[in-house]
């Protein structure tokens, strides 16, 4: 099985594009980049090492992203910040219509009128399937290696 | 940072903020809390299951290993060897036969007790340690452990009173109900730094009304607000609190019309996140306990958990989450509290609120130290009530504090 150059430039497209979507602060756009099932994850490297399931965020439908992305974007009390997602470069295999992504991440976090510090690092672990012409996420799996989340995680990584 | 005057204001109804952010009022707690007569909580016996299994905690500014030895026992070691004082153990958590130091590989058992000290008799009959070298007596330093039904808890300390006569009721009957004896299956652990004071976050569970202003979540979907039927207790000593209330509904009344944050209209598209069934005995559908004086034990609707607060300092504080169901939990209910686990955790539908507004009070008390704070809802007594709009809770653990601390 191959992927095409086209299709790894695509994969790289999605990959990029979720994340300039979340450091410009445009939440609404999040949902729309999961396949209809879909599963979003964020999990400690520690649970994921040691086969523990629980997630520091969890959903398993389009219907709890759009109620994170509201409780994200309208519930929660936090003070204004802004995020640079740096990715590494994507490691793609599987198939032209089911490819499997692994990409680093660290997010830099910048508070009002604080230093800037390393939120997290880690590795996205992705699957990505093609659904009406456009490729979207079924599996988002974030796995992150900080043992000690610096505060919290406030917007989706 | 201005010098604080270190006294206390009269009464239980107002809190000096020296005490968030004094070096020397942090130092004397370390030895009068966490190092004295307390039982603090240090793991979960479903985190070591097998001889051998061991995980790294902490107790005050002190690393300490909890594992399990051969016969099932369960011990609480100081991380520190007893030849030049390395930190033995470096993972979070595994598995070990023997502890070994690497730096002369002085080796332990799983008790602590020393086993082996290399080139003991000499090398060609040149050094060694001298005859009258006591292996008795340079084990790692130990810990009393105490376990009951699943929950692991150590002290430093000959004068603390049995774990019973230390929780007194109606605290242990509330830490039965969550830890009933079955068997606990470990789900994860979470764990984030808080810039704000260790008795802060202790404070925020025993704050009963700020989840009716603070958090819209709960305050929306009922989970947790002043209209519902509550009660407010505390041990004699006022230190260990339990809150517990009855689920209340999406309804307008003159509770929640109260309520800036209160809104009607929201639905959550995915309803499964709040699919809740009843568990335990009795009505109540939301149990949280502040056990003194470093866990906070959770039961809100399907989603338990241990957090630990890890004191850093005056000015910050780790919390150290872990979840949990029972061993007997079919899949459909592990699924429920994995996606109830939502909730809570460094991005909890709710406690991301507590996260970020404990390191604001922290920020604006810091200039502050002689400043006070206002615990006047609910009267000025310190006695049991059964509704949460009341800052009880902090009048009686202020009370307990000063006794402890001598203030
Ligand atoms: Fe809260």
């Amino acid at each position: 099985m191959t992927i095409s150059p086209e299709r790894r430039s695509e994969v790289t497209d999605l990959i990029n594009a979720y994340a300039l979507a979340i450091d410009d602060g445009e939440l609404e756009r999040w949902p729309g980049f999961f396949a209809a099932d879909c599963v979003y994850k964020i999990v400690s490297k520690e649970n994921f090492d040691s086969g523990l399931p629980l997630a520091l965020l969890l959903c398993d439908s389009q219907g709890m992203l759009a109620d994170r992305m509201e409780a994200f974007s309208k519930l929660n009390v936090f003070g204004p910040r802004s995020w640079r997602h740096m990715l590494g470069a994507v490691h793609a295999t599987g198939s032209e219509d089911e490819i499997s992504a692994r990409t680093n991440f660290v997010i830099f976090e910048t508070l009002a009128g604080k230093d800037t510090h390393i939120l997290c690092a880690g590795e996205y672990r992705d699957v990505i399937v093609s659904e009406k012409d456009a490729l979207k996420f079924r599996e988002r799996l974030c796995v992150y290696d900080t043992t000690m989340i610096p505060n919290s995680i406030v917007r989706p990584i | 940072m201005s010098e604080a005057s270190l006294t206390w204001p009269d009464g239980n109804d107002r809190v000096p903020y020296w005490i968030y952010t004094d070096q020397g009022n942090y130092e004397r707690e370390l030895e009068k809390i966490f190092y004295g007569p307390v039982w603090n909580y240090v793991g979960l016996e479903c985190e070591i299951p097998n001889a051998g299994d061991f995980k790294r905690t902490q107790i005050g500014d002190q690393s300490i290993i909890v594992v399990r030895d051969q016969d099932g026992g369960v011990n609480a070691l100081v991380n520190r060897c007893a030849h030049r004082g390395v930190k033995i153990c470096e993972q979070d958590k595994g598995s070990f036969a023997e502890i070994m130091c690497p730096y002369h590989q002085w080796t332990y058992d799983l008790k602590g007790d020393l086993l082996g000290v290399p080139f003991n008799r000499g090398v060609k009959g040149k050094g060694g340690m001298p005859e009258d070298f006591s292996m008795a007596e340079n084990g790692l330093d130990k810990l009393k452990v105490h376990v009951r039904n699943g929950g692991i808890f150590a002290t430093m300390s000959d004068e603390t009173p049995s774990f019973e006569e230390y929780m007194g009721q109606p605290i242990l009957g509330y830490y039965d109900r969550e830890f009933d004896g079955r068997t606990l299956k470990l789900l994860g652990h979470s764990r984030q730094r808080i810039g704000a004071n260790w008795k802060l976050m202790l404070e925020n569970i025993k704050d009963t009304h700020h989840a009716s202003l603070l958090h819209v979540f709960f305050v929306t979907f009922g989970l947790f607000r002043v209209d519902n039927d509550s009660t407010v207790e505390m041990d004699d000593t006022g230190l260990h609190t339990a809150l517990s209330s009855i689920r209340g509904k999406q309804e307008l009344n003159d509770g929640t019309a109260q309520m800036r944050s209160f809104d009607s209209d929201l639905k959550l598209s995915d309803p499964n996140l709040l699919d809740v069934v009843r568990e335990f005995p009795g009505d109540r559908t939301v149990v949280m306990q502040t056990i003194w004086p470093n866990v906070i034990l959770q039961q809100q609707s399907n989603t338990l958990a241990t957090r630990q607060i890890v004191p850093k300092g005056p000015n910050a504080c780790e919390l150290h989450w872990t979840f949990f169901g029972y061993e007997d939990d079919d899949e459909e209910m592990t699924a429920r509290r994995l996606r109830q686990a939502n909730l809570m955790g460094p991005s909890g539908l709710v406690s991301i609120d507590d996260g970020q507004i404990l390191e604001r009070t922290q920020e604006g008390i810091l200039a502050h130290p002689d400043a006070e704070g206002v615990v006047e809802l609910g009267g000025r007594d310190t006695d049991d009530t059964d509704h949460m709009v009341t800052e009880v809770a902090l009048r009686a653990f202020y009370k307990g504090y000063r006794n402890v601390m001598g203030l």
